[in-house]
């Protein structure tokens, strides 16, 4: 720091002297930059700065919305697995460490050692993508999207819960119909497919006819059970369409650890919209929060992977330095995004 | 920490300190991962706080800028900066912080904000409320004592299989190939 503020006082001087026309071969001017760093360094530190706000600004819209809504799902009702989420937070700063390693192996004349860590962190941010899109894919499979028409969301049990019920069940039953699966089994099917089903051995004939009269026994199962919830879901009792909101899907109790499973989950055909109080919200701020995470994660393994081909002398260490900022202020973002969604 | 003179000293474009040290980045590797562990630990019943919330979240916060002020200092080199750190990165943190706390008004407050400015009572009567958690926990705790005990038989009943979850999930697959 003495140098920053020693040096322009002798550069005036050096130029002073050099608009007089004397020589002073010895002395040697050179570009003093208005901050002692690499223009590179001051663009990302910038950008950083930028990006502060626009995280800032994310983060900030979440807190303020959870905590002035009616009510908030918690954890378990969003099929969030804590568990994973803390995974997650390791392979970060594991990735974190292993850039910083890189730069280091770079300064110290050691390219080869370097290629080797930042492979390290392009391999554990694809992990930490891959075990997002794992996420993602539970929740689309529980029927949580951001948005509808895909979101099964509801917000509370009520009338306009059982209509959706209703409409979806009235949907699966058309098929059902079509195919004819709306009539039990008469006695004497009923008798021959308990004989078929003891065979030891069948004929094609025997199979076809024990493989169709086992369809329709399980159709009609199926359009018995899909009657019932239409039946339930056409309820006026707030009662009623609470206890089938938590048989499609329950919700755990807070405080308890049991693990339920509701008809959506037994039957992944079944599809059924969904009652989760305060789920709408918590889906637009989830996704949008991980998402653009996510998004800078992409970023810097694209940037990673181009800079794979290349061979790190040191002065390519600026440039390792550069997109090291970069990865640890994402690895910044997720430390308060992990309590923030996963433990609050 | 004689090393950093040594390296401002040589002060060309900031690049090349050497504060490295492979120890003190797996001793910082260590504490973060130690502080992860301990926010995680809120979730475990062994927590004594479960009852106020806000301890909880207080405590990892308080765990959370640690963390980041691990990275921001050593990993991010900022600690062995010169001044021109603070330009950067003090008005942009103040400006976020001004950022959210400008949300509160509108958005925090948009629910109870009191008279003429909240929810509208339409609004307020069809947006999801406490209870209606408390009551769909409520249900689902008698959903799972009934799986418990005798399956619920009018719903996946008559199988041949007929042993709830496997049932259906049997006349789910078979089904299909019935098609």
């Amino acid at each position: 720091m003495e140098t920053a503020a020693t040096h322009p006082v002798s550069h005036a001087h050096g130029q002073l002297a050099h608009g007089h026309g004397h020589e002073h071969g010895h002395l040697k001017l050179h570009y003093q930059p208005a901050l002692p760093i690499s223009n590179g360094k001051l663009m990302m530190w910038l950008f950083l700065s930028t990006e502060i706000m626009f995280f800032a600004g994310l983060i900030a819209v979440y807190i303020v919305l959870r905590f002035g809504a009616l009510t908030w799902p918690s954890q378990s009702a969003v099929h969030l697995e804590e568990r994973i989420g803390f995974i997650n937070t390791f392979v970060l700063i594991c990735s974190s460490v292993t850039v910083v390693l890189s730069l280091e192996a770079c300064r110290s004349h050691n390219p080869a050692m370097a290629k080797m860590w930042l492979a390290a962190t392009l391999a554990l941010g694809g992990v930490f993508l891959a075990i997002k899109a794992y996420e993602y894919n539970q929740k689309f499979s529980h029927g949580i999207y951001p948005r509808y028409p895909r979101s099964q969301i509801y917000e509370r049990p009520d009338l306009e819960y059982g209509s959706a019920v209703r409409v979806r069940a009235q949907e699966l039953l058309v098929p059902l119909q079509t195919a004819g699966y709306d009539k039990p089994l008469s006695a004497a099917q009923t008798r021959r497919l308990k004989r078929l089903e003891a065979a030891a051995q069948r004929s094609p004939q025997e199979e076809q006819a024990y493989r169709r009269l086992r369809a329709r026994r399980e159709g009609y199962e199926r359009f018995r059970f899909l009657q019932d919830l239409k039946t339930r879901a056409s309820s006026t009792q707030p009662d009623v369409l609470a206890a089938l909101a938590a048989e499609i899907m329950p919700i755990r109790p807070r405080g308890s650890h049991e693990h339920l499973e509701g008809l959506n989950d037994l039957n992944p055909w079944l599809k059924m919209p969904i009652v989760i109080p305060g789920g709408n919200m918590w889906a637009s701020t989830y996704f949008t929060l991980t998402g653009f995470h996510a998004l800078h994660v992409l970023v810097g393994l694209i940037v990673f992977a181009i800079m794979m081909p290349m061979r790190f002398t040191p002065d390519r260490a600026n440039m390792i330095e550069n997109i090291g900022l970069y990865w640890h202020f994402v690895d910044i973002v997720w430390i308060f995004l992990f309590p923030l969604l996963y433990l609050f | 920490m004689s090393d950093h003179a040594v390296a401002h000293g040589t002060g060309h474009g900031g690049a090349s300190h050497a504060h490295g040290g492979l120890g003190k980045y797996l001793a910082v590797f260590v504490a973060l991962c130690g502080l992860s562990t301990a926010s995680f630990f809120t979730t475990s019943q062994h927590w004594p706080y479960h009852d106020q919330p806000s301890v909880g979240w207080a405590f990892m916060m308080a765990v959370s800028c640690t963390k980041a002020l691990l990275v921001v200092l050593f990993f991010m080199h900022v600690k062995y900066e010169a001044n021109w750190k603070y330009v950067l990165t003090i008005p942009a943190s103040l400006m976020a912080l001004f950022l959210g706390l400008a949300l509160v008004p509108d958005i925090g407050m948009r629910v109870r904000g009191g008279f003429n400015y909240g929810y509208s009572e339409e609004r307020y009567r069809h947006a999801a409320q406490a209870s209606d958690t408390l009551a769909l926990e409520q249900a689902s705790r008698r959903v799972g004592a009934h799986s418990k005990g005798a399956n619920s038989e009018s719903l996946h009943s008559e199988g041949a299989h007929g042993e709830g979850a496997h049932g259906a999930r049997g006349n789910a697959a078979s089904g299909g190939q019935g098609h």
